[in-house]
């Protein structure tokens, strides 16, 4: 009689292991009855139905791109190799669009993967937390010379993409089913400069300039605003910026240098 | 039942009425129709995010009971519960506040993989010990008692020891916990494994049971002949399950019974008519027998 880890691991191996291989047919011996094998294909069937439905619905612009069965077929192999790691299935598929740059059947479409990249973008943006916005009377309370030495904390339903193909176009293209535009997409334009996010009325997909994308994307990415300053971003920052914190595009902002100001303040973010 | 009586920051119990399994189509329709309906579950699963999806639920939360059902925890894993899952649960419970909280005997989850299904448990000692344990955390996590349900399986394992009901009964009796008596549940694993069905539900412990779940299922031919019952949750209710349910509410007096339809969702008028037939049903029968218990 196996102990119940032992069982659960073989299960996991007969559901989910290479049907090619022999011993992930060995925990065959455990079922009761003549046809366990049969009775087991019915739970392969759900979970592999379950997980490639659930990709289907993070990644319809891939899907109509490809086809249903080539999708079906795609999502089934990805799912057998990278079995979910948690029970939110809104959190599974990070994985997805690599799985696609390199799955040999799909080299031909060279954009798949950034298209891919910007639905898994989407469906986060989708299904992030509520979080509250930054509270700006804080950020005032700084004062100029101070507010320069922040870093600040993105919003999670915030991403920021550059992807070599111009996917968002794509993207929109092939849900409106607009052949016309699908059409006029020149795939040689080079890279785009993504801003993904969730506001009121959903999901939006902006295109920035490249030097908007590099500044938010640093900042974004808890870098501190005077060291992002100093790399050298050119353009209308101040615009910028502002436009991020009117937006709620941050959550928070720790400053390090200023922990005697902040504490004197009262404020205990971190 | 309805109506917009209940305040969010009340405690709403879940009536021993007819309520219906809110799922994403229907969003839509009960946010701005506010249909009346008893009460609502959904899977806890589906709203562990925010947006759109989380601003319907907590709308709905303000005018309706909400009964909250979590499919993912995997209670029967032999390894650790997933922290970060529980946390998310208790995190829905502490904002929501629902009537009722459930989960199934069953596992998904080994070796950190969630494996998309509620498998069978082998019905042993150590299982049993497993799943009390996990069962204790949870509820210690959620600082409330939680309704265990009784799953639909397809396999048996060779080295079962304990009967399913007993095995249900038995993580009742220790943890305290309650019991989601899912009749079509019931009907398909007797129909597969050839139980009793009736049998099973008279040896539950019916001050126990907290809640009844309905729902329809499949007829599929494996490829030896033989036809296993599939838990699909696809089509209305069978004769058969209102049949067991008559049972059920003689047994167990009236209860919140649970309409669940996951594939191939019907409109909503499809699923008002199938909590009428409940509703009729609990009237006639456990109208007269609400102490039978």
């Amino acid at each position: 009689m196996p102990a119940l880890l032992e069982l659960q691991r073989s299960l996991r191996e007969q559901l989910f292991g290479d049907p090619t291989r022999a011993d992930a047919r060995g925990g065959e011996a455990l079922l009761a009855g003549d046809d366990g094998a049969l009775r087991l294909a019915i739970y392969r069937n759900t979970a592999f139905a379950t997980l490639v439905n659930a990709l289907r619905l993070s990644f319809p612009a891939v899907q109509r791109l490809v086809g249903a069965d080539f999708f079906e077929g795609a999502a089934h192999e990805f799912v057998r190799r990278n079995p979910p790691s948690s029970a939110y299935l809104n959190d599974y598929g990070a994985d997805f669009a690599g799985f696609l740059a390199g799955y040999p059947p799909a080299a031909a479409l060279a954009y798949l993967g950034d298209v891919a990249r910007l639905e898994w973008a989407v469906n986060r943006a989708l299904h992030a937390s509520d979080v509250p916005r930054l509270d700006l009377a804080r950020l005032a309370a700084l004062g100029d010379s101070a507010l320069s030495h922040v870093s600040f904390r993105a919003h999670p339903a915030l991403s920021l993409l550059r992807l070599e193909f111009p996917a968002d176009a794509i993207w929109r293209a092939v849900l409106e089913q607009n052949d016309a535009a699908m059409a006029a997409i020149d795939l040689s334009s080079g890279p785009v400069h993504l801003l993904i996010e969730r506001n009121p009325a959903g999901v939006q997909v902006r295109c920035l300039s490249a030097a908007a994308w590099e500044f938010t994307a640093r900042l974004s990415a808890g870098r501190p605003l005077s060291a992002v300053l100093a790399d050298g971003s050119e353009g209308e920052v101040d615009a910028w910026l502002s436009e991020h914190l009117a937006l709620g595009r941050f959550i928070d902002f720790s400053c390090t240098t200023l922990v005697a100001t902040t504490v004197a303040a009262g404020e205990t973010h971190s | 039942m309805t109506g917009s009586t209940h305040s969010v920051n009340e405690h709403s119990p879940i009536p021993a009425a007819a309520g219906i399994g809110l799922r994403f189509p229907h969003h839509e329709l009960v946010a701005q129709g506010r249909p009346q309906v008893a009460w609502f579950e959904v899977h806890a699963e589906n709203y562990f995010g925010g947006g759109a999806a989380r601003q319907v639920l907590t709308s709905v939360r303000r005018d309706y009971p909400l009964s909250l059902h979590g499919v993912g925890l995997s209670l029967g894993s032999a390894e650790e519960l997933d922290g970060q899952h529980l946390r998310r649960i208790a995190e829905l419970v502490r904002s929501l506040e629902p009537g009722l909280v459930s989960e199934h005997l069953s596992w998904s989850v080994v070796g950190g993989r969630y494996l998309a299904d509620l498998l069978p448990l082998p019905m042993t000692e150590e299982a049993l010990a497993v799943v009390c344990r996990h069962v204790d955390q949870t509820q210690a996590a959620l600082q409330r008692h939680i309704l265990i349900e009784n799953p639909s399986t397809y396999l048996q394992f060779r080295h079962s020891t304990i009967p399913e009901w007993e095995f249900m009964s038995a993580v009742a009796q220790r943890t305290g916990c309650g019991i989601l008596c899912d009749v079509n549940n019931i009907f398909v694993s007797a129909s597969n494994h050839g139980w009793d069905g009736e049998r099973y539900l008279n040896a539950l412990p019916a001050a126990a049971v907290g809640e009844i779940h309905l729902a329809g299922h499949a007829l599929r031919t494996l490829d030896n002949g033989r036809t296993i019952r599939i838990d699909d949750h696809g089509s209305n209710v069978s004769a058969e399950v209102w049949a067991l349910y008559v049972q059920a509410l003689r047994r167990f007096g009236a209860k919140p019974t649970l309409i669940e339809w996951d594939t191939d969702i019907p409109a909503f008028e499809v699923l008002l008519d199938e909590a009428a037939q409940a509703a009729t049903l609990m009237r006639a029968v456990a109208g007269n027998h609400a102490c039978a218990a």
